[in-house]
């Protein structure tokens, strides 16, 4: 119950005056509400033809159809579960890779250093588009799971290297010293003393990536390299250019789910925004630096009184 | 000389697992191999040359190492065979078409957001907390995290196809003889400015934070105490004094951005239809041309390494603690 408390006081603290924070974490929020919430904002199956084809906007159709005659509203909502699915679990998986490799290589240090960063650094300079490209290509139609999996084993390597210069720079503090000198094991060193220590960092790092995932599925798809069978954002943008949405003026067909993942994407950027300049005091800028400027005129101020 | 010794092995390294990861795949597909990358082929090509290609590729009779030092062999030879897509044509000549668009395009709008980005991130650190240091940040961050393939579809959209201001796509207008005539140079940059326009557009944020963010760090130091202390005009600390220090961070971060340039130049390619390799790697993937696309993807990886290591020559120069 202590704990909760105090988690939640840190999550306010985490808001308070914080208005990209708000702004950003509201928007992901409604998007992901709606999304799960799918069944009760419309009756149409995101699968049937339900309208004539390129239908624009009406009372029965708020969001017009496409080609096909599918609504294009509740393929936004019901596509809206799966682009986001893969976005949390690529940044799931990517958040486990990056925190195992980059901890085990700044802890352990030696030869698993050496050669946990050959493989990173390796995996660095590769341009990550192509890579996903062949791979799609070599895989056939992926579904949305392979695509979470490709996206989140191979976005891995620029977080590795951040939690790596953070547990190099922790790991000579006194409190690891006291836990190795009790005979903590390594393990548990890990997990208990470093890990919690990183988690601002791994949050930001977990936020870029479902940016970054949200995108690149969406640009997959978009290529034509998903599964166009299922109905996510990516594929709704694919179907919308492969029918010639622009060419005959059904504008709805693109700007709808085009739309939804600028929101989500920006949403996302404007968290992580807000995770950097409170995670780095050096970095605050606007409301943040007036605040931080008070503060420290008092501290100065006390300091002179003396 | 040590540090551009070392990463030029690391490079090498790089592009001999690049290389094994092209020899691989295919070996990993589900089935016969070749029959499935060369099932696009059909009576395209003459059995003769479907031969010729398997040995060039390594699926030859023998150990699975001799395979790999004969497809060694044939791609550090430049003998890549001709394209299934496009046959006959050789896959290099396809390949020296299109590599030219491509990086006259992502070049020019790495280059020119680097420059942009850092000016405006200079200026917002210079006035810390003021309005464009709050805001202008902020707001290129949330176009940039607007997906490339989406901006680019907003922009053909709007500018190509509803006000009619640009071209609705390719390198140039195909009527006109390819020159180095001014007036076929001055179509190329028509046709080139909205794909630059949307590359920019996603890449400005990074440089923008990468500059301020340094330029903030840099600030704190003793130095930028002592030149205040002398006295010095506070536009010459910056410039003089802070830029020079924090323009380390972004050459660093040049080798990251390369392989988000690349990453948009297949969406820009792809919607605004212009001939580079961006495109063609996505034409030859919908053509189940493997041979091609592996070619394209070996490639591109080789242009991001050399872009990376002239940021590597660029940082000892820049940065003389490096030069021993």
């Amino acid at each position: 119950m202590k704990k909760l408390l105090s988690l939640l006081s840190g999550i306010g603290s985490f808001y308070r005056g914080n208005t990209a924070g708000i702004i950003g974490t509201t928007l992901v929020a409604f998007i992901l509400t709606i999304c799960l919430a799918a069944p009760a904002l419309t009756d149409y199956d995101p699968n049937k033809r339900v309208a004539r084809g390129h239908e624009a906007p009406s009372a029965e159709h708020i969001m017009g159809s496409t080609r096909a005659g599918k609504d294009v509203w509740s393929q936004t909502l019901y596509g809206g579960r799966v682009s986001l699915f893969v976005a949390f679990t690529a940044a799931t998986v990517t958040s486990v890779v990056a925190l195992s490799v980059g901890v085990s290589a700044g802890y352990f240090g030696g030869r698993t250093d050496e050669i946990l960063m050959a493989i990173t650094n390796v995996m660095l300079v590769f341009p990550q588009l192509p890579l996903l490209i062949i791979l799609a290509a070599f895989l056939g139609n992926v579904g949305p799971l392979i695509i979470a999996l490709i996206l989140g084993l191979t976005s891995w390597p620029w977080g590795a290297r951040v939690m790596r210069s953070q547990t190099l720079a922790i790991r000579n503090k006194e409190f690891i010293t006291a836990a190795e000198i009790m005979g903590e094991s390594k393990f548990r060193i890990i997990v208990v003393e470093i890990i919690p220590n990183l988690i601002s960092l791994a949050a930001g790092m977990f936020v870029g990536t479902a940016l970054y995932a949200i995108g690149a599925q969406a640009g997959l798809e978009f290529l034509g390299l998903g599964d166009p069978t299922v109905v996510s954002w990516g594929t709704m943008l694919y179907w919308a250019q492969s029918s010639a949405a622009f060419y005959v003026g059904a504008w709805w067909d693109f700007l709808v789910p085009g739309t939804v993942i600028a929101l989500v994407g920006g949403g996302l950027a404007l968290i992580n925004i807000s995770i950097d300049q409170v995670s780095n005091p050096k970095l605050k800028t606007g409301s943040f630096l007036k605040a931080w400027r008070r503060q420290n005129a008092t501290v100065e101020a006390k300091r002179q009184r003396g | 000389m040590a540090f551009i010794l070392r990463r030029l092995v690391f490079y090498i390294i790089a592009i001999f697992v690049a290389m094994t990861f092209n020899f691989i795949l295919p070996r990993l597909m589900p089935g016969d191999p070749v029959a499935a990358m060369f099932a696009a082929a059909g009576g395209k090509m003459p059995p003769e040359a479907i031969l010729a290609y398997k040995e060039m590729l390594g699926f030859v009779d023998a150990p699975l190492w001799q395979q790999y030092l004969q497809y060694l062999k044939s791609v550090v030879t430049f003998d890549l065979g001709p394209s299934i897509m496009l046959f006959p044509t050789p896959v290099t000549a396809v390949l020296s078409n299109t590599l030219p668009w491509t990086v006259f395009l992502a070049g020019f709008a790495t280059i020119m957001s680097i420059f942009i980005g850092c000016f405006i991130g200079l200026y917002a650190a210079y006035n810390r907390g003021g309005f464009v240091d709050r805001y202008v940040p902020v707001f290129w961050q949330f176009i940039a995290s607007m997906p490339q393939a989406v901006t680019a579809l907003l922009i053909f959209f709007v500018f190509s196809l509803t006000l009619k201001w640009f071209p609705l796509g390719f390198g140039f207008n195909p009527d006109l003889e390819p020159s180095w005539a001014p007036s076929f140079l001055v179509n190329v940059l028509y046709h080139a400015v909205l794909p630059m326009v949307t590359l920019m557009l996603s890449m400005i944020a990074t440089w923008v934070f990468t500059l301020r963010n340094a330029m903030v760090n840099v600030l704190g130091e003793d130095y930028i105490a002592m030149a205040k202390a002398k006295g010095l005009p506070s536009r010459r600390i910056m410039t003089h004094y802070a830029a020079r220090n924090a323009i380390l961070p972004v050459v660093t971060a040049v080798s990251m951005a390369l392989g988000f340039a690349v990453a948009g130049q297949v969406f820009v390619e792809t919607v605004f239809n212009y001939p580079g390799i961006g495109q063609l790697i996505i034409k030859a993937v919908a053509a189940r041309d493997y041979p091609l696309m592996q070619a394209c993807f070996l490639l591109i990886v080789l242009c991001v390494l050399v872009a990376n290591f002239i940021a590597d020559i660029l940082y000892v120069w820049l940065d003389p603690r490096l030069r021993t």
